[in-house]
């Protein structure tokens, strides 16, 4: 585990291009562990695409990615959820047609040794994914969706989880809940890696924030500076 | 009455053959995204592998059986690279260019196989292995031992798949891409090698599918996965693609069917029914009676 002044997670002068479309150019991040680190940024802003490609979905062009320690640029996703590094998609990315169990399990596929731990320790945190264990995914709520990915996410035993705009069509008291268990799992000692629209709601959870606008990190500062800042209140929190 | 057991007897065991093939396709169809027409011909070029082996031990069927499961894990373990070289980018199921390489792979095999063995004339398995002595035999039933073999290992081999396929970890991840390749790839499940896994698990239900049909059949020629490899694209089709439990039903009635018209109507008309019942059904129902997983 890195100590508290290396950064758990990071990424310098990151480029990705689908074709002709440079979707990230040039991104420096940082989190540190223990930090809750909050991505900014509109439709469009490279968001999900940053997430995506610090997990081992998209080959970089140009830059680098150092994850605890170990550079893991071009490395494959399976092999970065393996060393500890995971992703709850956009949409929550639920499997519909297999019951919560199965889901929770399919977190666990590099990790079946402690599962059964890691079993009752997501319960403990959603005892209604425990009611619902044997339920078929397709009949949970969209706030329970959100819940399963989370704690499918938490059955990898992860250093960093990247969590992809989970406010995302829920309703507002839902959102609130999802957010609260997020700052919950903060405390607990999780490094999270946050993308988000709902700007407020999440700055007011993290430690510090980056704004992307298409493809650039355009503001970095702590939580409290991006909320003061007249820019940020201006595009992100509808002042 | 008795001949209508006997020929729904002799049915299931067929059809039991044709689930298993069924299955073997869906399950490449589903993990590792091809359409492997000419799964079939692989598993009649395994019948000829047990063939040569059983020749040259004398007729040991372990040794022979153990062949023909081998050689098909292996070919279809080859084959693994070749197509997924063609599809490059997974994630989306190339149907033309996995289409093409399997029917290419299907005319060579069927073409090694009449120029390579017993000069193009079709083989005969021994008497020890295709057991075509009557169990029962009174009247008009007559059921050979093959016919109640196959039906019975067909059974505990769908059984043990569906097993792996629902209570273990490889089967949770063979469900989970497909039902979504691109979230499980964000979960982390390693999709080329899961990929693999398939195109084994696959091979090993094509060497049982061949000893099965050397045992009910007695004999194979070249073009004899040709004929069944439009019979299984068409019972998938049929029962939707990538249906597992839909192949199953669909399989069974076919072979039914198939077992029911050689004995009432005309064995040389069996196939052309079939295929017509086949085309009214997809006319009715584009997406199969079950509705396709892909």
């Amino acid at each position: 585990m890195a100590s508290n002044n290396t950064p758990l997670l990071k990424v310098d002068n990151l480029c990705v291009s689908y074709g002709h479309v440079n979707a990230l150019k040039g991104t420096s991040l940082e989190v540190f562990p223990g930090e809750i680190v909050v991505l900014i940024g509109s439709n469009g802003a490279g968001k999900t695409t940053l997430l995506e490609t610090i997990l081992g979905i998209n080959t970089p062009t140009s830059g680098s990615i150092v994850f605890d320690g170990a550079p893991i640029t071009g490395i494959n996703a399976d092999r970065n959820v393996r060393s500890g590094l995971c992703l709850v998609p956009e949409g929550r990315g639920v499997f519909a047609s297999m019951s919560v169990l199965d889901n929770l399990l399919l977190g666990a596929h590099h990790n079946m040794r402690n599962v059964r731990a890691n079993l009752e320790r997501v319960y403990e945190w959603f005892p209604i994914l425990n009611k619902r264990k044997d339920q078929i995914a397709r009949t949970l709520s969209g706030g329970e969706r959100q819940m399963l990915a989370i704690g499918r996410a938490l059955m990898s035993a992860p250093k960093l989880i990247m969590v992809d705009e989970p406010s995302i069509g829920l309703a507002p008291i839902v959102v609130n809940d999802i957010f609260t268990i997020l700052c919950r799992l903060n405390r607990e000692g999780y490094s999270i890696l946050l993308s988000e629209q709902n700007a407020n709601k999440a700055l007011k959870c993290a430690q510090r924030g980056y704004v992307l606008e298409t493809g650039r990190v355009a503001l970095s500062g702590t939580s409290e500076q991006l909320l003061n800042d007249s820019g940020v209140k201006e595009a992100y929190l509808g002042a | 009455m008795n001949f209508f057991i006997a020929q729904v007897i002799n049915g299931l065991s067929l059809g039991s053959i044709y689930v298993l093939l069924v299955t073997g396709f869906n399950l490449l169809l589903l993990v590792a995204m091809i359409i492997h027409f000419s799964y079939p011909q692989v598993v009649v070029f395994s019948m000829y592998i047990t063939w040569v082996v059983l020749q040259a031990t004398g007729n040991n069927l372990a040794l022979g059986i153990l062949a023909g499961v081998l050689s098909s894990v292996g070919l279809n373990l080859l084959s693994a690279p070749l197509f997924q070289k063609v599809m490059q980018k997974r994630g989306s199921v190339d149907i033309n260019a996995t289409m093409v390489l399997s029917m290419g792979m299907g005319m060579i095999l069927t073409d090694v196989l009449s120029h390579t063995f017993n000069q193009g004339l079709p083989i005969s398995f021994p008497e020890s292995l295709s057991s075509s002595t009557s169990i029962v035999n009174s009247g008009f039933i007559n059921i050979m031992g093959g016919q109640i073999w196959s039906l019975a290992v067909g059974i505990v081999a769908v059984g043990c798949f569906f097993l792996l396929l629902y209570k273990t970890r490889p089967g949770r991840a063979f469900r989970a891409i497909a039902e979504d390749p691109n979230g499980a790839r964000l979960v982390g499940i390693p999709i080329m090698r899961t990929g693999l896994y398939s195109y084994a698990l696959s091979g090993v239900l094509g060497g049982i599918i061949a000893v099965l049909l050397a045992m009910l059949l007695g004999s194979a020629s070249p073009g004899l996965g040709e004929l069944v490899s439009h019979k299984v694209l068409a019972v998938s089709i049929i029962a939707g693609l990538g249906n597992l439990a839909g192949g199953l039903v669909v399989g069974l009635l076919l072979g039914v069917l198939e077992a029911l018209f050689q004995g009432y109507i005309s064995g040389t008309w069996s196939n052309a029914i079939a295929f017509a019942i086949m085309l009214v059904i997809v006319l009715v129902k584009p997406k199969g009676l079950f509705g396709t997983k892909v």
